[in-house]
């Protein structure tokens, strides 16, 4: 079965998304948006300890507060429900127990303490500020080093550490490599913690129905099949008892893709209480509290032969979890992306990885657009640019020298991750041919020439998307994400619905999915109904994370669609007394050419589902016009980019203006590429942030400084450059549809190449870009330094 | 306690008439008094702008606005705008240049984006960037929803862009 | 994140408003725009018995010429409306340019004098300008009305010499030079500035005839380099006195540590803030 559409007429297209009239009208249906009937609300007391026992929780004055209905602590959660643990194949790993609401000891300021349900959230906030606890402070650590070292105190005490993971990979000879290597570049890195900040805030909406006596919970979530299935086995219901509904997610990035105590919450008091319940987060509530991202140390080191290859790069990379292993992707998920994917898109003979991870009295840290790769790449090609100015080659032209060469997929590297064949070094010499790069580099030296801090960096990466069952999204993690089902049928009235497992959050899957199964068909998109973001809708839901959603289901689509589309045929033919060969299908209409006979789907359907005595007794017992197909594409794809960015540094204040902003990119066969365009645009944009000005800070006492908006900065219109993507399909992808993933990419390359463009700007100094974001604050001492030890 | 006070709110054309506390913000009367839930919260501290609506035409946040402030004022929300069969010109340009992905940020920088459109000046995209640094969104880079906008200036304001 | 509970009262002059702070013995606050406010009460860093809405008393929304060439401007004068008035872009071109650094168009929408000025935060604009154009506000408590210089009026951080029982009336600008240098450096546009300079220039025959140089974002309260405007007075701007001013203005200013700066940094901005609006003044003044 060959999965080319032969002529497609909407894949590739520039199709107007379906979800936007509603979004344009204020006719979303977010999870906050859910109203049922006489819903009460929830307001979660957090702690305000980074670390500390619960000595007493009194809650007789919050119970006695106007409007208040129910006031719930950890203890009587937990005689009613079991912790959920994020489990992992991997040896050494320690989970650790996830209540909803902290019993006996909080680990991290925001994390939940008591629920106050009251009838309206104002009322629940009086009641909450009417709580009284008695905490016992402990030692908080908020240092991943002095974490690691530390002897006591420890934040699960049962672990007798707070090491959760240590791992080593190892490939080739690493040791050899270094000691006979001509140069070897180092440098300790820090890549500090970040918060994925989805303009809409998490929400959750506990619809309790009183006839069925069934919940159906609407959650601002990426993953409502993963929330399901784990909330089924929190509470111990069955599937049909609770249902996990994403209608439309205000963003998501990682930070919506793990289950919340919140999630519990809502759903335990609503079964309790027989009522909806409702919970917001407040923006405050979200900075503190929904997973956070990055933060890690890294020490690298490459070695390189004479001619300036790559011999081997070893590093040890020194993780902080935050206060748990969260579910189900565990603690171990960001620095163990970061060994895998450190050796890049290059030639790395030998390669040596040590991970460790520690817990920390800080926010539980999960995933985060690009996951470990951000990092990997910062790390990886701040390395490359040292190499190429000690061999004092081009750092495009030693990126070329050194990238996987064409002839060399598929290639193994040193973490054992198979690239196959993706436009590498096309990707590389497109992004310098639209930026003109040799030009650039002159306007460069006359700008530096005339006393301008202007500087170019580059960026090359590459990543897998489209993980299959070979794979798993998080290292030894029990759930498997590797396929994706498509359910597509032509209903009575003849319309076309496909039901998806995956869920958007704002990525345009609707329109995308109806592309492929509307080229399949023969119908247009805007008559394809797309159904996802539902746990009821199909017997295995999962959702949209690590870039998937539409290699997987886009592929089980295009099974699906053609399937259905050979039993339309089918029942066309009979009814049209002729070969299948001789129909066209077209915009929902079937047509003999020859004898301009024509029949739409609504003639179709009519008579396959109520009109069935006009089929012969063998075929009515098998005919229907609906079809459900899976798709594993095993391993997973590889999509690969180079970014290249000019920035301009004053010189007095330090302020960073990106001017230029190229990304090219390969991520195989292009759906709509207006939506590839905005996701490429709106994944640097956030890696602009991390580069400049995203930071979560915490004091040494577990304190979290950046609780609100004007405190974690997130770059706004003013502050982000016009971005220009440029596609390239360099080699046909092994998925069905030629597909790769792309979701995640331009998170990937924006740091690094932001960091090696002000490193570049800043080259008179020698100074080394190790710690971002590259504020204005750091840079003034960079340079400050720099300046004395001239002197 | 509850000292609760009926309010007429004049919304999109229409009067409604709300009991409130005093404390509660605009944004809360319109999502949860009135039901339209077009209007987003993202942050109630004025950062973010997913909340923007018009207050006599004017762009302003509607959760640093008491509900019983906004008494004798004519609001504006995104459903005054185009519904969804029939997106007003505004909308229809967001909806061509791909300016929205997950459609949070989006009534807010279309309310923020109708009170440019109706100042009928023209305006350099710096001019439209920082005009729009009020609004954060954190899908699109901002791009597409720039182009969206010069494009419904140029075609408005009978000047180039 | 939803304000405490609170009464709620929509006075319709001044007299009302203060008769209504009185009687509630600073459990009282007025609000205006609510700009600075309601985030505070959002927070729940502020929980006030009542609410005192100012906001619909027209007398509180004047821009008029008075005595002696001054302008007054009512404390009820948002942020826009300064951007948008032509007679105060002639005679104070700088509160133009000042007011495109306030926040964002539906915050300058909002956003008013009085409430910046009540508010006394030393990194918003308002404050600066009050100083650097020697303004004094005009107050009304129970004990009468009083005209409070704008260097008296800023205590410290959100401090004002404002009794509890007190509105701001307006705002009474003296006539004032013309040319003029602002900048402010700021994480991203619209944020609270990290450092900020104010300069006005009078020049007779080509030199100095007056300079006002004034720092936001750099201490308790804004700050007037005094030293250094003095210094200034007759000569022509040159590269000697215009390094002396911003030493001076370093000198002059005593910056917090926080998230988002150092002290040292911002100590290091102040010069550089001052110096470049030396230089755009002293571009205006001569041309």
């Amino acid at each position: 079965m060959t999965f080319e559409v032969m002529r497609p007429k909407y894949v590739g297209a520039r199709v107007q998304r379906k979800e936007d009239p509603r979004l344009l009208s204020g006719s979303g249906r977010y999870a906050a948006d859910v109203q049922p009937t006489r819903a009460l609300h929830v307001a979660i007391l957090r702690s305000d300890y980074a670390h500390a026992l619960i000595r007493s929780i009194n809650l007789d004055l919050a119970r006695a507060m106007p409007g208040v209905i129910d006031v719930i602590d950890g203890e009587a959660l937990a005689s009613e429900l079991k912790p959920l643990y994020a489990t992992s194949r991997m040896p050494g790993y320690k989970p650790t127990a996830l209540w909803p609401l902290a019993r006996d000891r909080v680990r991290y300021v925001g994390e939940p303490v008591v629920a106050v349900v009251a009838t309206d959230r104002y009322l629940a906030e009086d009641a909450r500020a009417a709580i009284q606890i008695e905490y016992a402070a402990l030692p908080a650590v908020t240092d991943a080093n002095l974490s690691l070292t530390a002897q006591s105190d420890f934040l699960h005490p049962e672990h007798g550490s707070n090491l959760l993971v240590s791992r080593n990979f190892s490939r080739g000879n690493i040791e050899q490599a270094i000691s006979e290597a001509f140069r070897v570049v180092s440098g300790q890195y820090r890549f500090t913690r970040t918060t994925p900040v989805a303009i809409e805030p998490r929400a959750y909406t506990a619809e309790w129905d009183r006839r069925l006596a069934r919940l159906t919970l609407h959650s601002a979530t990426q993953a409502p099949g993963i929330i399901r299935d784990a909330l089924a086995e929190v509470l111990e219901l069955n599937g049909p008892s609770i249902r996990v509904l994403a209608a439309d997610v205000g963003g998501g990035f990682g930070g919506k893709v793990s289950l919340y105590p919140e999630e519990v919450i809502v759903c335990f008091l609503a079964q309790k209480l027989t009522r909806s319940v409702k919970y917001v987060s407040d923006r405050q509530e979200d900075l503190i509290s929904t997973t956070q991202a990055f933060d890690q140390t890294v020490k690298a080191e490459m070695a390189l032969d004479s001619s300036g290859r790559i011999l081997g790069i070893r590093a040890s990379i020194l993780g902080d979890a935050g206060a748990y292993s969260i579910y189900p992707w565990t603690a171990a998920l960001e620095p163990m992306q970061i060994a895998g994917f450190l050796p890049g898109p290059y030639q790395v003979p030998s390669y040596e990885a040590d991970v460790q991870v520690v817990a920390t009295n800080k926010t539980p840290s999960g995933p985060y657009r690009g996951v470990g790769r951000p990092g990997a790449c910062f790390i990886l090609e701040r390395l490359i640019d040292k190499a190429a100015k000690e061999f004092g080659i081009d750092p495009l032209e030693f990126r070329r020298k050194n990238l996987v060469q064409p002839d060399q997929f598929p290639y193994k590297t040193g973490s054992g991750i198979v690239w196959d064949k993706s436009g590498f070094i096309e990707c590389l010499d497109l992004a310098a041919e639209v930026i003109d790069y040799t030009t650039l580099k002159d306007n460069r030296d006359a700008a530096k020439a005339a006393g301008r801090w202007f500087g170019i960096g580059i960026a090359s990466y590459a990543e897998l998307t489209g993980l299959g069952s070979r794979m798993s999204a998080a290292p030894g993690m029990p759930i498997n994400t590797g396929t994706e089902s498509a359910s597509v049928e032509i209903d009575a009235t003849g319309s076309v619905i496909a039901t998806f497992g995956t869920a958007s959050i704002g990525q345009g899957l609707e329109t995308t999915l109806a592309q492929i199964v509307a080229d399949e068909i023969g119908v247009r998109p805007e008559d394809v109904t797309i159904v996802h973001g539902d746990s009821a809708a199909i017997t295995h839901s999962t959702g949209s994370y690590a870039s998937r959603s539409t290699v997987l289901a886009g592929g089980a689509a295009h099974k699906a669609g053609k399937e259905v589309r050979e039993k339309l045929l089918k029942a066309a033919g009979f009814l049209m007394d002729c070969e299948l060969l001789e129909l066209e299908i077209e915009d929902g209409v079937v047509r003999q050419p020859a004898t301009n006979k024509v029949l739409s789907f609504k003639d179709i359907g009519r008579a396959v589902y109520s009109e069935m005595g006009r089929f012969p007794l063998a075929l009515r017992q098998e005919l229907d016009l609906r079809a459900t197909s899976f798709y594993d594409p095993e391993f997973g794809t590889t999509t690969s980019a180079t970014h290249i960015a000019t920035v301009d540094i004053d010189p007095e204040t330090f302020e960073v203006r990106v001017l230029r902003y190229v990304a090219a990119e390969d991520c195989g066969r292009v759906i709509n590429p207006q939506i590839v365009e905005g996701q490429v645009q709106g994944g640097v944009a956030q890696g602009i942030g991390v580069a400049l000005m995203e930071e979560v800070i915490h004091d040494p006492q577990g304190q979290i400084f950046t609780a609100s908006l004007v405190d974690y900065l997130v770059p706004s219109a003013a502050e982000v450059p016009s971005i220009e993507a440029v596609h390239l399909e360099a080699f046909a992808a092994g998925t069905i549809g030629g597909y790769r993933g792309m979701g995640e990419g331009g998170t990937i390359g924006a740091p690094a190449a932001v960091a090696n463009a002000i490193a570049d700007a800043l080259s008179h100094l020698n100074i080394d870009i190790t710690e971002l974001p590259a504020t204005p604050e750091r840079l003034f001492r960079l340079v400050t330094t720099a300046n004395q030890e001239k002197a | 306690m509850l000292n609760r006070r009926t309010i007429t709110l004049n919304v999109n054309g229409e009067a409604h008439e709300l009991e409130v506390e005093p404390r509660h913000l605009l944004a809360d009367a319109l999502r949860e008094g009135l039901g339209l839930t077009g209007t987003h919260i993202g942050c109630e501290h004025g950062v973010c702008g997913a909340c923007t609506i018009l207050l006599d035409g004017e762009s302003i946040r509607s959760c640093l606005l008491l509900a019983v402030q906004a008494e004798g004022h004519e609001i504006t929300t995104v459903e005054g705008l185009g519904d969804s069969n029939h997106l007003n010109f505004l909308q229809q340009k967001f909806r061509e240049h791909h300016a929205l992905q997950c459609g949070f940020c989006t009534p807010g920088m279309l309310m923020t984006a109708t009170e440019l459109l109706n100042q009928r000046t023209s305006l350099t995209e710096r001019d439209i960037r920082d005009a729009l640094s009020g609004n954060l969104c954190r899908c699109t880079g901002y791009d597409h929803i720039i182009a969206a906008i010069s494009e419904a200036i140029a075609e408005t304001s009978g000047a180039g862009p | 994140m939803k304000p405490p509970p609170f009464e709620y009262f929509r006075a319709s002059n001044p007299e009302e408003a203060v008769a209504a702070l009185g009687a509630h013995g600073g459990n009282a606050k007025l609000i205006a725009g609510g700009q600075s406010l309601m985030p505070m009460l959002n927070f729940r860093l502020l929980e006030p018995e009542l609410l005192i809405d100012i906001s619909k008393i027209a007398s509180l929304k004047r821009i008029e010429k008075g005595s002696s060439g001054r302008w007054v401007i009512g404390a009820g004068v948002r942020h826009r409306d300064i951007l948008v008035s032509e007679v105060l872009g002639n005679s104070y071109p700088i509160l133009r340019a000042a007011m495109t650094h306030v926040a964002h168009v539906a915050i300058r929408n909002r956003g008013t004098i009085g409430g910046s000025l009540a508010h006394g935060d030393p990194a918003a604009e308002w404050p600066m300008l009050a100083l650097l154009l020697d303004a004094e506000i005009e107050v009304l408590g129970r004990s009468g009305q009083r005209m409070i210089e704008a260097k008296d009026f800023f205590l410290g951080a959100l401090h004002t010499s404002l009794s509890e029982d007190e509105i701001i009336l307006a705002i009474h600008l003296p006539p004032a030079p013309v040319a003029w240098g602002f900048f402010e450096t700021a994480r991203r546009a619209g944020d609270f500035a990290l450092a900020g300079a104010g300069v006005l220039l009078e020049t007779q025959n080509g030199k100095i005839s007056e300079a006002r140089i004034a720092l936001l974002g750099l201490g308790e309260t804004p700050i007037r380099v005094y030293d250094a405007e003095a210094k200034l007075e007759g000569e022509n701007l040159n590269s000697t006195n215009r390094a002396a001013a911003m030493e001076a203005a370093k000198a002059a200013c005593q910056p917090m540590t926080d998230l988002h700066a150092s002290a040292e940094f911002r100590v290091h901005l102040a010069g550089i803030m001052t110096g470049r609006s030396l230089d755009a003044a002293w571009g205006q003044a001569i041309c």
